[in-house]
């Protein structure tokens, strides 16, 4: 074997083989704030719905702006995965599994939430189209069973995505190990080899599953959107909804790929895979994200202005001088200003820099989603019926958990499966070596090359 | 299963390896080849290019297709219950729910077709050896007819049997 | 239903008559605080124009049973739905609490159940047992007394006759000391309703929204 092909087997099996004692006190830290909300959760179905925050006319709050946020955040990676591999682009073969990693996590959390935010938890399972003994179906004009619908096959499809590729990986795993070890790793590897049948229908597999994933997921938060453009609520009611939610999401979700690639560069030592080249891309891809979602907010709220609707002008005013102004602006400044300044400066779109503007846009991005549900409903038609909202404790708790779980199943993640792909690695690798097969030039792993 | 093989630690040796089967009449079909990556540029990884798994996931995507409009339509009739003055069989509802479930079908036809090809699922151990994760590329024959002939062609690498 | 804002005094009568009848919990001065008193029916009340030139308005706001209600195909588990009567019927055992049809209606009269109603003894006794009580969770409003339009069917058929127009009255019907709520059958055009329906006062509260509401407003003629 080469010696690249050997130190990429090294440096990416490093954090399967060998754990710190840091890596115990992270999981033990994080565990613990997951198992914080979890309590929070109990205690919320123990007590009753009041312990939130919620009330009579805002009735969803918290949980929904979790949920939006999360399934937002789940479109990085297989959008980014998925396009740059149809385009094939060869600066994804690192970044691929990082980011489906991310939308694979990201939408079971988002999932949780439509469940904890409902009255009756415990019958979540009647979006479930099952025959049952009282003779009746989800109701399917209603927004959350397509919301039920487009999130399964969505997660059912992010997750063989993220899992078909890695089978090789588990392959090359259970050679390296022993024992209990490597008899689970050979289960995950199935019955693979290496033959080039087998290579080549992985990677047919992989190419259907790239062009179908990509309708799934603009068809996801675009359903997601529809939660609140079907509803006769000022602002929610608006046909921009779709394009706009799905532009948001794939902002928030670059913006969590880049965090998670560097912070995976630093504590996995992964500075020989994950180039400040990499973080550039994405970094003008955030740029033209940030200048995409200022449009589409610029073109809704121009509309509502102008059209003067009292109902809506309400709830215009509210956000923008009311209210809710110390957020709104918070959020221009997170979403727009800091990452257009950051990221449109080539000095300042380092890899701190682009860190810098993708925490501004994950924080802008969550009040977002807060200030285009809340506003709107302290504020519907009838002015006798307006309210305010406050979040409680046990919604800030479970909110910080959902980051704390993330976090935890992501270093999980990262300590049982190469985070990069390794065999994607080395085909890129050796790819320049046919090329030019006798000439030995000097270049660093993971370079830009088809 | 009794096998010779060879392991060669480059593609162009295995190339070579394979050239000289076909030289000594050993058929494609009983030539196997392990790697750990693709080699798609070499001629030895081109068998079994050819592969129906579009079509096949074309026809998973019909039969998503479907159910969804049989489920929705079904049920939206087995109690009809009016809502908001909408028809009872709501057709652009109905249209989310079909198109999710198509692109389901094909998602899982594609995964299905990858499983059962690729003999992802098997019961008997499988022709195979630990130092292909090393980079090395296993060329052998299973159940030869002729040995002899076949460790000859194999020469050039480490030669073993299973 | 049809009410007279010109012969409302804003009085709080039918919300009184309401709560009883239908067995809604008070919350509690605490949860009132955080806006979660259950009224469903409440009495709109709003100041206009500069002293000494001041207007009260009152509005007596119910849920309307629109016939293009926006609640109904929200809802995932249908518990929101149109009867077959012309009601928007809120079924609580089918009722999972997404709240959403809370959301979608414009005229906030929905109500949800954030705790488990509680009716220290002896105030348990006076419950309706015509009307269940709902448990935490679950998502309720006004049914225009839908028990009493039960009763009120059976009663005609056991007694083998047509339902007369007055036979079934809803409890803010009853309870109105100055006659302004109606309630009948908009179906028959003689009923008092309908008549009072087609009044050149009557106007719907939030017509432009489409969602075809039920109840007929009749506007003041005198300001007071």
């Amino acid at each position: 074997m080469s010696d690249a092909g050997r130190k990429i087997n090294e440096d990416l099996l490093r954090p399967l083989l060998q754990t710190s004692w840091r890596f115990y006190l992270l999981v033990a830290l994080l565990g613990s704030v997951v198992v914080a909300g979890l309590v929070a959760w109990l205690w919320q179905m123990w007590n009753g719905f009041g312990v939130a925050g919620l009330n009579n006319p805002v009735y969803w709050a918290f949980y929904i702006t979790n949920f939006v946020f999360w399934i937002g955040i789940s479109h990085a990676g297989t959008l980014i995965s998925a396009i740059l591999r149809l385009v094939n682009a060869g600066w994804r073969r690192p970044v691929t599994r990082c980011a489906e990693v991310i939308t694979a996590f990201a939408l079971m959390i988002g999932a949780m939430f439509p469940i904890i935010h409902l009255g009756r938890p415990w019958l979540a399972f009647w979006l479930i189209p099952y025959p049952s003994n009282r003779q009746i179906w989800p109701n399917f004009r209603s927004p959350l069973v397509w919301d039920f619908f487009a999130i399964s096959t969505y997660l059912t499809g992010s997750v063989l995505f993220l899992v078909l590729p890695m089978i090789p990986d588990f392959a090359l795993v259970r050679d390296r190990t022993t024992g209990t070890r490597s008899r689970i790793y050979g289960l995950l590897a199935l019955g693979w080899r290496g033959t080039p049948k087998q290579w080549h229908r992985l990677e047919s597999a992989m190419q259907i599953m790239a062009i179908a994933i990509i309708p799934v997921a603009v068809s996801v938060h675009t359903i997601v959107s529809f939660d609140f453009s079907m509803a006769p609520v000022p602002m929610w009611h608006s046909t921009i909804f779709g394009p706009y939610f799905v532009a948001g999401a794939i902002f928030s979700g670059i913006a969590g790929l880049i965090i998670a690639m560097a912070a995976l560069r630093k504590f996995l030592h992964l500075e020989d895979y994950l180039h400040p080249v990499h973080f550039q891309n994405l970094g003008k891809l955030l740029l033209m994200m940030s200048l995409l979602w200022a449009y589409f907010v610029f073109a809704e709220r121009l509309t509502v202005w102008y059209g003067n609707g009292s109902a809506e002008v309400q709830v215009l005013r509210a956000t923008q001088k009311g209210s809710f102004a110390p957020l709104y602006w918070t959020m221009v400044v997170c979403n727009f200003v800091v990452p257009f300044t950051i990221l449109s400066l080539r000095r300042l779109r380092t890899i701190t820099g682009c860190v810098i503007a993708s925490f501004g846009v994950c924080i802008g991005m969550w009040l977002e989603r807060f200030l285009i549900v809340v506003p709107s409903l302290s504020h519907k038609y009838l002015p006798y019926a307006w309210g305010t909202y406050r979040p409680r404790p046990v919604e800030i708790i479970i909110t910080v958990a959902t980051f704390a779980a993330m976090t935890l199943l992501y270093v999980l993640f990262s300590k049982f499966v190469p985070i990069i792909s390794i065999w994607e690695l080395k085909v890129g690798e050796h790819t320049t070596h046919v090329v030019e097969p006798l000439e030995m030039h000097e270049h660093a792993l993971g370079d830009a090359h088809p | 299963m009794s096998a010779v093989y060879a392991l060669y630690p480059t593609p162009d040796a295995a190339q070579r390896a394979v050239n000289n089967l076909h030289a000594a009449g050993v058929p494609d079909g009983q030539i196997t080849i392990v790697s750990a990556e693709p080699f798609e540029e070499h001629a030895f990884a081109d068998r079994d290019k050819a592969t129906s798994m579009g079509w096949i996931a074309l026809a998973g995507a019909i039969v998503g297709l479907l159910v969804a409009t049989w489920l929705t339509r079904m049920t939206e009739l087995a109690w009809p219950l009016s809502t908001g003055n909408m028809p009872i069989v709501a057709w652009w509802p109905n249209l989310i729910v079909m198109f999710e479930l198509t692109m389901l079908g094909g998602i899982l036809a594609a995964v299905i077709t990858l499983l059962v090809a690729g003999q992802l699922v098997r019961r008997r151990p499988a022709f195979y050896d630990p130092a292909v994760s090393d980079g090395q590329i296993l060329v052998g024959v299973e159940a030869a007819a002729e040995e002899a002939a076949v460790e000859r062609a194999l020469a050039g690498g480490e030669i073993r049997r299973l | 239903m049809a009410v007279d804002l010109d012969t409302c005094t804003g009085c709080g009568a039918c919300v009184t008559a309401c709560h009883a009848e239908n067995n809604i919990p008070i919350v509690g001065p605490a949860e009132a605080a955080r806006g979660r008193a259950m009224h469903w029916l409440r009495v709109e009340r709003y100041f206009e124009g500069e002293f000494p030139d001041v207007r009260v308005k009152f509005r007596p706001v119910m849920c309307q049973h629109c016939d293009a209600a926006p609640c109904e195909p929200v809802c995932p588990t249908y518990a929101s739905h149109h009867t077959e009567e012309g009601l928007n019927a809120q079924v609580y055992n089918r009722c999972i609490g997404t709240r959403y049809c809370a959301n979608a209606c414009p005229y906030n009269v929905r109500f949800f159940d954030f705790f488990n109603p509680q009716w220290p003894k002896p105030l348990h006794l006076q419950l309706n047992p015509d009307v269940s009580v709902r448990e935490v969770g679950v998502m309720e409003k006004c049914t225009f007394c839908v028990q009493r339009i039960n009763a009120g069917e059976i009663a005609a058929k056991a007694e083998k006759r047509e339902l007369k127009d007055g036979d079934i009255q809803t409890a803010c019907a009853q309870a109105c000391a100055a006659r302004a709520i109606v309630f009948g059958d908009l179906n028959d055009p003689e009923s008092e309703v309908s008549r009072l329906s087609r009044s050149p006062r009557a106007g719907r509260l939030l017509e432009d929204l489409g969602t075809l509401p039920k109840v007929a407003y009749l506007e003041r003629q005198t300001q007071v």
